[in-house]
């Protein structure tokens, strides 16, 4: 019968982690906890939405950073109109620009991965016409508030955990999430069942684009200004993250709440490594060699 | 004929202690071609196996040219002089020809030598009656008879002795099998032994010296084709054959909640299908691989966007050329690829269960929901949280039809192949679950191949072949009958 | 004609075309210097988009050569101070083992090739960055550098002929054994593949070594040229060569392409950056071209949209009837 690998697995990364995490100078420290927690929350908001696109079995998308990049933009240079407004064109630019490859995806099984590296690409060119290829600096005030912090944690907190139940409650609760994962597990099933496959690939790439768009607009705030870098590498870490969850890439499989797991996981490691003294390098790679095993331990338990 | 090149003698195979092959013996000289006929389950896939490498016998020895030999897998048969050519081709249709013919010789050089090989694959193709094709045509380009040419091309150009050939012209339209067939022929005049498997009995008799027939895994008669007629053939292979006397059930007469279908075409496939299914009755579609049964249904179900016709359920237009529209018109498609295209292996059984009407849920959690579907599929419900991968086949199969029932928007309901790989016990609960739905106001169509499921359960039986409908069955019907018009000569 | 033929040929004819056209836009007569450069773009992408393409072709795809172009950069200038010649050799070997390694996972553990390649993506951009603490190193052995994008026979550089020899074997090993015919049927349609006999488990092995040394070899050149490695190259050098690969005639379905098309690919995509050098259009221009034809070429390239015209064929013929 199915020999649950993937706590055990967790199990042991966590006998190996925590003793060098207690171990670690000014690891158990309140100040440090919320410094993972912040870290983890941008990376983590991304990642949730992209679990529902892996989920549907569209693998990754490769867009994210220019996505958020763009959305940061156009939030910025439309908050003369007021936050209200600035945030609804910013979260409507990342929804419009994600489904449409979602709509290409879901309907004409178009490749994914290759399609988000053009659709990333496109959209960073685009922003880069935007933007004319200077800083786009806020173009109002307001948006202050979106860095506030409440009981010592930043907004982008709060968002990630409500947006974690969010997606974990329509993934388990709602139609439509239910689909996603009968459309990833098996899409000529779900196509011969006569279920909607194009329209729930749409929606799982539209709550993504949602989620890129409430980070991006967070990482305005935060930076006050946008260049074409501003995400960094978003796209990796969030893939990371939710392959470190435990998320099949071949779809079906995975859950939102693990993502965030997976997100606080790789904030933890990053934040040990840091304090021990070890480069942005190290920690790039532990994370690849992890996500790496992750993979094949997914796989294997999958084939069985 | 000195002694025979092939020589089987008294194989044997059980599956799970259910016996397929019992004791089967016969041989095949050099130039001859010997029939294997059979109908479902009389164990002609499984000698077919045993003979091409890809399953070892529990007891019994294949001798070549005399010596025993051992076929460990298909590719060791191969360089023993053994070639299989059957429905899954192993032409790479993005390759040429030539390679094609070179690709996995073990015989050919890692360096090709350019010119011999055109040569040798000129001097095939010409044996084959290919000369129009030239050797590095992609394959792509190729028919699917042709395709099957090359495939023959490539065992004789790799040296074969021994050619066996499972239903080579299943797909192929009358001009295509009609090159197959004198391909085989040259074949065979070439001195190669050659193992023809085929439901089609007007064309095994025609073109094979011999026949053996084989019956519930035991061969019942070897005999030269010269001997027998194909109604005396059917009779060998379906021994006491099954009949019945009249008609099932009265028809509905309520027409306005038939599904009606006219001159549904599916290119290369199907050819003006017309048919009014009336609900309350079963219908059944009786043909072999090819002859456009599966297609009938695929085309109604969404899955052949190409397809052309008219077609209406409840008097309201199905826009059958989407799995959506005509899932939403009241279409429920039971597939014959359950794992490919049926059910999420993976997944619970409950989820199965409700996959296709999670939109009548809500909230609701999965298993209470699907409860009462178990119960009425016949399925333990302290099973529903496991995955359907930990069940039986017919445990499956009962997961795959109780998905369409008790759907109020589902008004017809086809299934392809129903009971395939089912034991006999879930094969009753299945045919009552479908005579249920059928009772319950539904129009249910099937296809199978089967001859006691076609009889005990079609109301009114379709026969067809070569993508058409040979006759239609309302009232009694004989085996005999049906069998000779899925398997006869070409329409 | 073929379509891994006719692509290739009619996008390198137009760029050359347009190539040739671009004085009278610019009013400046062409140089032996511009085609001299155009090769030099050639060769910065010309083994990734070979890696990539060879990869496509067997119906994988190998996200981790921009890491190994990274790595393979880096390991040179690292230990090649004193040799380039070993600080190459010590990249390419690196980049073998990368390759064979990942090939191992995909090949007998039957993992997809993307999770694979895209984790090890993120573990060498690690690998490099920690090699180099996060920033660019300098090469200082100026006598490589110079020596390697020297100018031969006016247009070619060795950088460019190296380039050029390694797309040359891979038309003579593909073209004139049966590796080549292998690959295409591991990717048009592995299950005949193998019933017919390929060793498809060995034949990926390989195919994912050969991916990971020309890789490296790309990263190692570009580096000994601009005389420093960068950690971080982005996915752009990905973006480029999978639209020399696709524009070389390989199809990401799989099963199609030659090493001769895609040396027409990358040919193409680097005369079309120096026409744009040439032209002075703005950068961001050239990325949203690439990135629409790539866009164009996918969706062209998807089932659905054969199932959508199918269906219109369809109704269009039920319309005439």
């Amino acid at each position: 019968m199915t020999v649950r690998r993937g706590p055990v697995a967790l199990a042991v990364l966590l006998l190996i982690l925590l003793p060098l995490a207690v171990s670690t100078d000014r690891f158990l420290t309140l100040a440090n906890a919320r410094a993972i927690l912040a870290s983890a929350a941008l990376v983590g908001i991304t990642a949730i939405g992209a679990t529902l696109v892996m989920i549907a079995g569209s693998a990754v998308s490769m867009a994210a950073s220019q996505t958020a990049t763009l959305v940061a933009m156009v939030f910025l240079w439309t908050l003369s109109h007021g936050l209200l407004v600035a945030t609804l064109l910013g979260l409507l630019t990342g929804v419009v620009v994600t489904v449409v490859q979602g709509l290409v995806v879901g309907y004409w099984e178009a490749n994914p991965i290759v399609l988000t590296i053009a659709a990333g690409f496109a959209i960073g060119g685009g922003s880069v016409w935007f933007s004319g290829g200077t800083p786009v600096a806020a173009a109002g005030g307001g948006y202050q508030v979106l860095n506030a912090t409440v009981l010592g944690l930043p907004l982008a907190v709060y968002v990630l955990l409500a947006l974690a139940v969010l997606a974990q409650w329509m993934l388990r609760r709602t139609t439509a999430g239910r689909q996603m994962y009968l459309v990833g597990e098996n899409r000529a099933a779900a196509r011969a069942a006569g279920l909607p496959v194009g329209r729930v690939i749409a929606v799982a790439w539209a709550f993504s684009g949602l989620c890129l768009a409430l980070t991006g607009v967070f990482l305005a705030a935060f930076n006050t200004s946008a260049t074409t870098n501003l995400a960094g590498p978003l796209t990796l870490d969030a893939i990371a993250a939710v392959l470190l969850g435990g998320t099949a890439i071949a779809g079906g499989k995975g859950s939102a709440l693990r993502t965030l797991g997976g997100a606080v996981l790789i904030a933890v490691i990053a934040d040990v490594l840091l304090l021990r003294g070890y480069s942005t390098g190290i920690q790039i790679l532990v994370k690849g060699v992890l996500v790496l095993g992750v993979v094949v331990l997914v796989h294997l338990r999958r084939r069985r | 004929m000195s002694e025979p090149l092939v020589v089987i003698d008294a194989l044997a195979r059980s599956f799970a202690g259910v016996p397929a092959v019992r004791e089967v013996s016969f041989t095949v000289g050099a130039g001859e071609i010997h029939a294997v006929c059979g109908h479902n389950g009389a164990g002609k896939s499984t000698v077919v196996k045993m003979l091409s490498g890809q399953l070892a016998p529990d007891a019994g020895r294949i001798l070549l040219a005399g010596e025993p030999v051992l076929l460990g897998s298909r590719q060791a048969a191969q360089r023993l002089g053994v070639a299989l050519v059957d429905q899954e081709l192993s032409v790479v249709p993005a390759l040429t020809v030539l390679e094609n013919l070179m690709l996995g010789d073990i015989d050919a050089p890692l360096v090709k030598r350019r010119r011999a090989a055109v040569a040798r694959c000129r001097e095939v193709l010409g044996d084959l009656g290919l000369d129009h094709v030239r050797p590095d045509q992609l394959v792509s380009t190729l028919s699917m008879g042709e395709r099957q040419l090359i495939e023959i091309a490539k065992a004789l150009s790799q040296r074969a002795r021994v050619v066996i050939l499972d239903e080579p012209t299943a797909t192929l339209s009358e001009a295509e099998s009609r090159r197959v067939h004198a391909a085989v022929r040259r074949v065979a005049a070439r001195g190669c032994a050659v193992v023809f498997v085929s439901h089609r009995l007007a064309e095994v008799l025609d073109l094979c010296d011999t026949v053996t027939v084989l019956r519930d895994g035991r061969r019942i008669t070897t005999r030269p084709a010269a001997e027998l007629t194909v109604d005396r053939l059917i009779v060998e292979m379906l021994g006491e054959a099954p009949h019945r006397l009249s008609a099932n059930r009265r028809p509905d007469p309520d027409l306005t909640h038939a599904l009606r279908i006219s001159r549904l075409r599916v290119p290369g496939r199907l050819t003006d299908f017309t048919l009014t299914a009336r609900a309350g009755r079963i219908y059944a579609l009786a043909g072999q691989l090819g002859s456009g049964a599966s297609d009938v249904l695929r085309a109604l179900a969404g899955l052949h966007p190409g397809a052309t016709g008219r077609v209406s359920l409840r008097d309201r237009a199905v826009p059958f050329r989407s799995p959506v529209g005509a899932a939403r018109a009241g279409i429920a498609y039971v597939s014959n690829d359950r794992k490919g295209e049926g059910l999420f292996l993976d997944k619970s059984v409950a989820m199965n269960l409700v996959g296709t009407r999670l939109n009548r849920l809500g909230g609701k959690a999965l298993v209470p929901a699907a409860r009462p579907l178990a119960a009425r599929a016949g399925l333990d419900e302290v099973r529903l949280a496991e995955p359907v991968l930990a069940l039986s086949g017919g445990n499956q199969q009962k997961v795959f039809v109780g998905r369409a029932l008790d759907r109020p928007d589902v008004h017809a309901l086809l299934l392809d192949e129903p009971t395939r790989g089912v034991d006999i016990g879930g094969r009753a609960a299945i045919h009552r679950l479908l005579r249920d739905a059928a009772d319950a106001g539904l129009v249910v169509v099937f296809a199978s191949t089967e001859l006691e499921e076609l009889l005990e359960l079609g109301d009114v039986i379709l026969t067809m072949r070569d993508g058409r409908v040979v006759e239609t069955y309302q009232g009694g019907a004989d085996g005999t009958v049906l069998m000779r018009d899925m398997t006869g000569e070409k329409a | 004609m073929r379509p891994e033929r006719l692509v290739p040929g009619a996008a390198l004819l137009l760029v050359v075309i347009v190539f040739a056209l671009t004085p009278l836009g610019t009013g400046v007569p062409l140089a032996s210097f511009d085609v001299y450069n155009a090769l030099q773009g050639f060769a910065q992408i010309g083994l990734l988009a070979l890696a990539i393409g060879l990869t496509m072709i067997a119906g994988e795809f190998d996200l981790s050569v921009v890491g190994t172009y990274a790595v393979g950069g880096m390991i040179t200038v690292l230990t090649g101070q004193s040799s380039a010649l070993l600080g190459l050799l010590i990249a390419v070997a690196a980049g073998a083992l990368i390759g064979a390694l990942q090939g191992g996972l995909i090949a007998w553990l039957r993992i997809p090739s993307v999770p694979v390649t895209l984790a090890a993506y993120i573990a060498l951009l690690g690998l490099a960055y920690a090699l180099s603490g996060g920033l660019s190193v300098t090469f200082k052995n100026q006598a490589a550098t110079l020596w390697v994008d020297q100018t031969v026979a006016g247009v070619f550089s060795p950088r460019s002929l190296i380039t050029l020899a390694a797309f040359a074997v891979a038309a003579v090993v593909l073209g004139f054994t049966r590796l080549g015919a292998e690959l295409r049927a591991i990717g048009g349609d592995r299950r005949a593949g193998r019933v017919a006999g390929v060793p498809v488990e060995r034949r990926l092995v390989l195919l994912f070594t050969m991916s990971g040394t020309l890789a490296a070899l790309g990263g190692a050149l570009l580096s000994v040229s601009f005389a420093s490695a960068n950690p971080d190259p982005g996915l752009r050098p990905l973006l480029i060569a999978a639209v020399a690969a696709l524009l070389g005639g390989v199809s990401l379905a799989g099963g199609r392409g030659t090493p001769a098309g895609l040396l027409a690919g990358a040919l193409a995509v680097a005369l079309l950056a120096q026409i744009v050098t040439l032209a002075y259009l703005p950068d961001y221009s050239t990325q949203l071209f690439y990135a629409a034809l790539l866009a164009v070429v996918v969706a062209i390239d998807s089932p659905g949209l054969r199932r959508t015209l199918d269906r219109l064929r369809a109704r269009t013929r039920r319309a005439a009837a």
